[in-house]
C-alpha cells in the first residue's frame, strides 16, 4: 500500500495550478508556448533496423526484426506486421513489469492502427511463396525514459526502425521450384522494405476548465490534463486515424483546428525522420566501401 | 593498487574525488580523536573507506562526509526538503520526499501543536519541512518546527512552481557564496525560492512568466560551465527588457 504511493506520480496542487493558470497567458512550464513540439532528435546506432527518439525527455528505442512464418489463412499473400511494447520500470516506477498497462496496450494499438490502417507498409511484397511463406514485421518499442508523449514518440521510433530495417533477399529455387534459398547478406545486399508514407502521430492534451490545446504535453501536463486526442497524418496532410479515448468533450472546431496544426508538424517532424534515414543510409554504403576495399582500410588504419 | 601509506593524513584526500573502496583514513594512527562521519562512509575495522563515487568533504574540528549528485535523495537527519503529502493518517502525514520509503510528519511536529489544531493538509500539498530522524529501515521522520520549536521557514509553501534538480544542483544553489546564476537573476527579477537538498526547488513570482524563466534558467545552468553561465543569462536577461 505504502509502496505504491511511493510509486504514483505525486504532483502537488502548487503544479496543478501553476500549469492551468500560466497557460491562460498562453505560457508553459518548459518554456514552449502551446503549439510548439519539443525537440527531436532521431539516433541510429550500426544495426540495421533500430533507432533510439529522444523527445524533450522522453526516450523510445524501436527494434525491427523479421522471420519467415506461415501466412494467415484468409490473406495467403500478404506479409504481417506486429508492435510489441515494453514498459520498463526504469522509465518511469508507475509502470509495473510483467502485464502490460493500459496505457501500453493503447499505444500499441495506436501506433499499429497508423501504420496498418493506412497500408504505410507494402505487406504484399513481403510475400515469398503464396499461402506458404511470407515475412512476418516484428516492431519492439522499449520505453526508456517517461517524460511525456510516449504516443509520439514511439510511433516516430517505429517509422525510423522500419526506414532503416532490412530483410535478407529470398529466392525460389531447388528442384520443383518449391524450395526457399534465403540469401545471407554478405552474397545478397538486404532489401529495404516499401514504405508508402510515413503515418505520424500528433497528440494534443486539452487542459483545465477552458480546455485549452497544447501540442506534445509533457508528463507533468498529462498528470493535469483532462483528455488528450492523437491524430495520425502523413506529410500530404492526409488523416490515417484518431484516437480520442474518453476525457473531456472536444468541438468540433477545435478537432479541425487541431488537424491543420497536426498536419504542419507531420509534415516537419516527417521531414526529420528522411534526413535522418538518408544520413545513415550514405553513412551505411560508405561503411561498405571500406569493408571491402582493404587498401582504403589500410590506409586509415596508418 | 597501490598501498596507501599508513599515516595518510586527511588532508590528501579532503575535496578530492573519492570512489568506493577508497581508505581515507587510518585510525590506528589517530589515537585519542574523535570523528563524526557522514554519508558515503563506513568504519571497517581501523580503517574508514568510501561507499559511494563522490567528493570528500570535511568540516573542522572533525566531520567527514561524501557529496555527490543523484536524481535520488537519502534522507539525513538535519536537511531541509521539499515534501508532497501523499496521504494522511491519525498520527502522521505520509510526506514524500524522494526517498527510498515515504516519511512520516507527526501531525503535532507543528509550533504549539496540540490534538486540538492538527492541520488539514489536503494531497498534494507542497511542504517545507526539516529531517529529524533518519535511520535505515526505518521511515524518516520529519518535522516542521526548528531545534528550538518555533516554525521558523518551515510549513505550506503555497502558489508558486516546484521544479526538480538534481542533489548537486540544490547543494549549489545554497551555496556560499551564492550561486552566480541565482544572484544575476535576482538583480534583474523579484522572485521567491525555496530550496529542498532532496532534489527540489520551489519558484514564486507574481507573474508566472518569471517563474517559468527562473526555473528553467536554473535548471539549464546545472549543464553549463560559468562563462557558457554568463553569456546564457546575459542573453536570457536582455530579452526581458
Amino acid at each position: 500500500m505504502e509502496q505504491r504511493l511511493a510509486n504514483t506520480l505525486n504532483m502537488t496542487v502548487n503544479e496543478k495550478k501553476f500549469i492551468e493558470s500560466a497557460l491562460l497567458s498562453d505560457l508553459r512550464v518548459d518554456g514552449r508556448r502551446p503549439f510548439d513540439y519539443r525537440k527531436l532528435s532521431i539516433i541510429f546506432v550500426r544495426e540495421d533496423g533500430s533507432s533510439e527518439i529522444q523527445l524533450g525527455q522522453t526516450r523510445v528505442m524501436g527494434f525491427v526484426t523479421g522471420q519467415l512464418v506461415q501466412p494467415y489463412r484468409d490473406r495467403p499473400n500478404e506479409g504481417t506486421l506486429a508492435i510489441y511494447t515494453e514498459f520498463s520500470p526504469m522509465a518511469d516506477p508507475s509502470f509495473e513489469s510483467g502485464r502490460p498497462g493500459e496505457s501500453a496496450i493503447e499505444l500499441g494499438r495506436i501506433v499499429d492502427r497508423g501504420l496498418r490502417e493506412s497500408r504505410a507498409v507494402d505487406t504484399e511484397s513481403l510475400c515469398v511463396i503464396s499461402g506458404k511463406l511470407v515475412w512476418s514485421i516484428r516492431i519492439d518499442l522499449h520505453i526508456i525514459d517517461n517524460g511525456g508523449n510516449l504516443v509520439d514518440a514511439s510511433n516516430i521510433a517505429a517509422l525510423a526502425a522500419l526506414s532503416t530495417f532490412r530483410r535478407p533477399e529470398c529466392t525460389i529455387g531447388g528442384e520443383d521450384d518449391q524450395e526457399v534459398i534465403v540469401h545471407p547478406p554478405e552474397v545478397r545486399e538486404p532489401l529495404p522494405l516499401i514504405i508508402h508514407h510515413l503515418p505520424v502521430a500528433v497528440t494534443f492534451g486539452f487542459i483545465g476548465k477552458e480546455n485549452i490545446v497544447v501540442i506534445d504535453p509533457t508528463h507533468h501536463e498529462e498528470g493535469v490534463m483532462g483528455g488528450s486526442m492523437t491524430a495520425t497524418l502523413n506529410t500530404n496532410g492526409e488523416v490515417c486515424a484518431i484516437q480520442k479515448a474518453g476525457g473531456e468533450g472536444v468541438l468540433q472546431s477545435v478537432i479541425m483546428q487541431c488537424l491543420r496544426i497536426a498536419s504542419v508538424k507531420a509534415a516537419d517532424i516527417t521531414s526529420k525522420i528522411k534526413n535522418a534515414v538518408e544520413s545513415y543510409n550514405t553513412e551505411r554504403s560508405l561503411r561498405k566501401i571500406k569493408r571491402h576495399n582493404p587498401s582504403l582500410t589500410a590506409v586509415k588504419n596508418k | 593498487m597501490e598501498a596507501k601509506p599508513s599515516s595518510t593524513s586527511p588532508s590528501t584526500f579532503v575535496d578530492q574525488l573519492v570512489v568506493p573502496g577508497d581508505v581515507i583514513l587510518d585510525l590506528s594512527s589517530m589515537a585519542n580523536q574523535t570523528i563524526k562521519l557522514g554519508g558515503g562512509l563506513r568504519q571497517d575495522g581501523d580503517s574508514i573507506s568510501v561507499m559511494k563515487a563522490g567528493n570528500l568533504r570535511f568540516t573542522k574540528p572533525n566531520k567527514y562526509w561524501v557529496e555527490s549528485s543523484h536524481k535520488r535523495y537519502v534522507p539525513n537527519a538535519g536537511d531541509n526538503v521539499l515534501g508532497v503529502v501523499v496521504d494522511t493518517k491519525p498520527e502522521n502525514f505520509l510526506v514524500d520526499i524522494k526517498g527510498p520509503a515515504l516519511a512520516f510528519l507527526p501531525v503535532l511536529a507543528f509550533e504549539g501543536g496540540t490534538r486540538r489544531n492538527i492541520p488539514k493538509f489536503e494531497v498534494g500539498t507542497l511542504l517545507y519541512v526539516r529531517v529529524v530522524n533518519a535511520n535505515t529501515g526505518m521511515n524518516p521522520e520529519l518535522s516542521c518546527m526548528d531545534a528550538n520549536g518555533k516554525a521558523a521557514e518551515y510549513g505550506v509553501l503555497k502558489e508558486g512552481y516546484m521544479f526538480e534538480s538534481s542533489t548537486g544542483l540544490s547543494r549549489t544553489l545554497l551555496s556560499s557564496p551564492p550561486y552566480p546564476v541565482l544572484e544575476a537573476l535576482g538583480k534583474k527579477l523579484s522572485f521567491e525560492i525555496a530550496v529542498g537538498i532532496n532534489g527540489r526547488f520551489w519558484v514564486n513570482a507574481s507573474q508566472s512568466s518569471t517563474v517559468i524563466l527562473v526555473g528553467n534558467a536554473i535548471q539549464k545552468s546545472e549543464s553549463l560551465s560559468l562563462v557558457q553561465q554568463k553569456i546564457y543569462l546575459e542573453k536570457l536577461l536582455k530579452n526581458i527588457q
